[in-house]
């Protein structure tokens, strides 16, 4: 099979400036990368090294200064905004460091949010919600108030809101950046049970090198370009 | 994302801060409150006139004075705007007298019915007093006009003005003060006395009997007055001016009375009162003479709704900040929606709906404590100023009025809305996300 057919997402030539003049800052530069479906790829690098960029970029959130993203064949710069807004919420799904929860809600409203914006029927949506929740064993808390669960659970509520809409890819910032390490542990493997089980591409930017490690391609960042890419023999083989 | 869902998000998010919500609730309460409470007495006050006219009849009567313009009726009272008028001994300005040639030209006004044209004699009476006692009371008298008027009676009937019979129908006070119930008086002889010209002190009187033949009931165009048949009129007249010479009497008619027509057109009655101002004769139907009140009243209504108006846009004031607040508050829950695809257009129609709810919750409170009001308001004015006069209610609410309030003050709210709601609805989801 052709290779670039299975690509999911594909970055030619990104490049993204911040800044004019004197006050002007690189980000990335030149990055060519491709993404194949059900790889899960972390991208590594310290503060400043532009993966954050990189991430918003590929999840199409924002766009790059010079080159051109490539998602399903189709090329993002001829998207029109409604598009780009239809296609992130059915194909992707985001979980950030800091939660981003809705604290006065109940869990379940968090979960359906993408739901909502999806337009979808509230019968489905609860549906939807219910088995998103079990699939992080969190369904008996469905009725609780988001803020008062512990952080590790709540990040198994972010990590259900980004499931709901059954998407291609999932985009994790630091997933376990504000975890202590056992808590982080069971999110980290519920991430990468997701990728293998259900073949959801996965991409995490962190600094962690044990969450790094568990993925089957590293892709290291220092100072907005690649300078390691690292893949595993086998497209979910690894652990 | 289905509109339901949008109104229920923004219920949910007005509700996470109660105190802030309820804040600018009550700022919109106090302009809807006092919009829709002088609606209501605006239309309470309209419908009562409107019945009562409706009662009243008079259909195609009509007063008529002499004088240049109904503006002249204002600056008799001193309140003209342009400063003192020259004398002219012949008398060139403000009411004068009707003459003989006035009524001809009255008569031969196309539409006027001529045989119901007739001056419009004023007599003041000094006293009542009835046969039985030696009371007297202060009385206040009209020849009734005309038959095409209905006045609703407690006993008896109306004065016939084709009777040579002189004929008085009470004032419903004046019953009992005269010794009588409202049904014993009616075919009582009573007596009306007039003071002689000249006026002198103590004052001259001549006595006249008349037959009381009814006791009208207590309303708005009866006002309270005593109506007496024309026979009984001129009787009064004549005696009043009884004992000057001829060349001495004072010319007082002032007014004119005619009937016109009812099956005219519109237009035909306008160019029958064109007509008759051509000749400085200003034609009044009661219509008109109660519409002159209900201007000056329905002024002072606009004045106060224009304060609830004032009240309204700082409150407006205060949905702008309180969104503004709000949309600072959820700039990273913003970034997240729109992370997750939510539209531009779907962030302003979020925040727009919550303004829009905030107008909405306003004016909701505002009616219902206006119809806390009504109860209250209407029940104290029928224990006091309106005791006398049945079938009044001040404060009455038209449905499709509240309707309309509500909907203009969801407009305005919707309005003061859409800054706030379009610096959520441009806000970038990275720098939203990014935002501590």
């Amino acid at each position: 099979m052709d290779k670039d057919k299975k690509s999911v997402l594909e970055a030619r030539k990104i490049s993204k400036v911040y800044g004019k003049k004197a006050n002007r800052f690189v980000a990335l530069k030149d990055i060519d990368l491709k993404i194949e479906r059900g790889e899960s790829v972390a991208i590594i690098g310290k503060s400043g090294s532009g993966k954050t960029t990189l991430m918003h970029i590929l999840a199409l959130l924002d766009s790059p200064t010079t080159g051109e993203m490539v998602v399903g064949g189709e090329k993002s710069t001829k998207l029109k905004k409604a598009k780009l807004g239809r296609l992130r919420n059915r194909e992707f799904g985001f979980v950030f460091q800091q939660f981003f929860m809705n604290p006065n809600d109940s869990v379940l409203n968090n979960v359906m949010l993408p739901l909502k914006i999806a337009g979808i029927s509230a019968r489905e949506q609860k549906r939807r919600a219910m088995e998103a929740l079990k699939a992080v064993e969190l369904e008996e808390k469905a009725k609780n108030k988001a803020n008062d669960l512990s952080g590790g659970q709540k990040q198994r509520v972010c990590i259900a809101r980004a499931l709901v809409n059954n998407p291609k890819v999932i985009f994790a910032d630091e997933p376990t950046g504000n975890l202590d390490s056992q808590t982080g542990d069971k999110v980290e493997k519920l991430l990468s049970k997701l990728n293998k089980e259900q073949g959801i591409t996965l991409v995490v930017v962190t600094h962690d090198e044990d969450l790094a490690r568990r993925c089957n391609r590293q892709i290291y960042l220092k100072d907005g370009q690649i300078i390691r890419d690292e893949r595993k023999k086998k497209t979910g083989g690894a652990r | 994302m289905k509109f339901f869902d949008v109104l229920k998000m923004a219920n949910a998010n007005l509700l996470r801060n109660k105190v802030r919500a309820g804040l600018t609730i009550l700022a919109i309460f106090v302009g809807s409150f006092t919009i829709i409470l002088n609606s209501g007495i605006n239309y309470g006050v309209n419908r009562y006139v409107d019945s009562q006219l409706e009662a009243a009849g008079g259909e195609g009567y009509l007063e008529i004075m002499k004088m240049e313009s109904m503006s002249d009726m204002i600056q008799m009272g001193g309140m003209g705007s342009g400063g003192p008028t020259e004398y002219d001994p012949d008398g060139g300005s403000g009411v004068q007298p009707i003459t003989e040639d006035d009524l001809q030209i009255i008569r031969e006004t196309p539409g006027i019915i001529a045989e119901s044209v007739r001056v419009f004699r004023m007599v003041n009476v000094e006293y009542i007093q009835s046969l039985e006692n030696d009371k007297r009371f202060n009385l206040s008298i009209s020849q009734w006009p005309s038959d095409t008027l209905n006045v609703a009676m407690a006993s008896g009937r109306m004065v016939d003005n084709n009777s040579e019979e002189f004929q008085i129908v009470l004032a419903p006070e004046f019953a009992e003060a005269l010794g009588y119930t409202e049904e014993s008086v009616v075919g009582e002889t009573v007596v009306l006395a007039v003071a002689l010209l000249p006026a002198t002190r103590p004052v001259q009187v001549k006595r006249v009997e008349a037959t009381v033949v009814g006791v009208q009931q207590q309303s708005m165009v009866g006002m309270g007055r005593s109506f007496v048949n024309e026979a009984l009129n001129d009787a009064l007249y004549d005696a009043s001016l009884s004992a000057l010479p001829e060349e001495l009497r004072p010319d007082t008619n002032f007014f004119a009375m005619a009937e016109y027509d009812t099956s005219m057109s519109e237009e035909e009655v306008q160019a029958m009162r064109d007509r008759l101002s051509e000749h400085g004769l200003q034609a009044m139907s009661i219509r008109d003479q109660v519409g002159m009140m209900m201007t000056f009243f329905d002024a002072i209504t606009i004045v106060l709704m224009i304060f609830g108006g004032i009240a309204l846009l700082a409150a407006s004031i205060g949905i702008v900040n309180t969104l503004f607040m709000a949309v600072q508050e959820r700039t990273r829950e913003i970034g997240l929606m729109k992370a997750m695809g939510l539209s531009s257009g779907k962030i302003f129609l979020m925040f727009s709906t919550e303004a829009i709810l905030l107008g909405f919750w306003g004016s909701v409170v505002g009616i219902g404590l206006a119809f806390v009001a009504r109860g209250v308001g209407n029940h104290l004015a029928a224990q006091t100023f309106l005791s006398g006069l049945p079938g009044f209610t001040l404060i009455e609410f038209n449905p499709t009025m509240l309707v309309v309030i509500t909907l203009v003050i969801m407009a305005i709210a919707f309005v003061a809305g859409t800054a706030p709601a379009r610096r959520a609805a441009k806000q970038d989801p990275i720098d939203a996300l990014r935002y501590e």
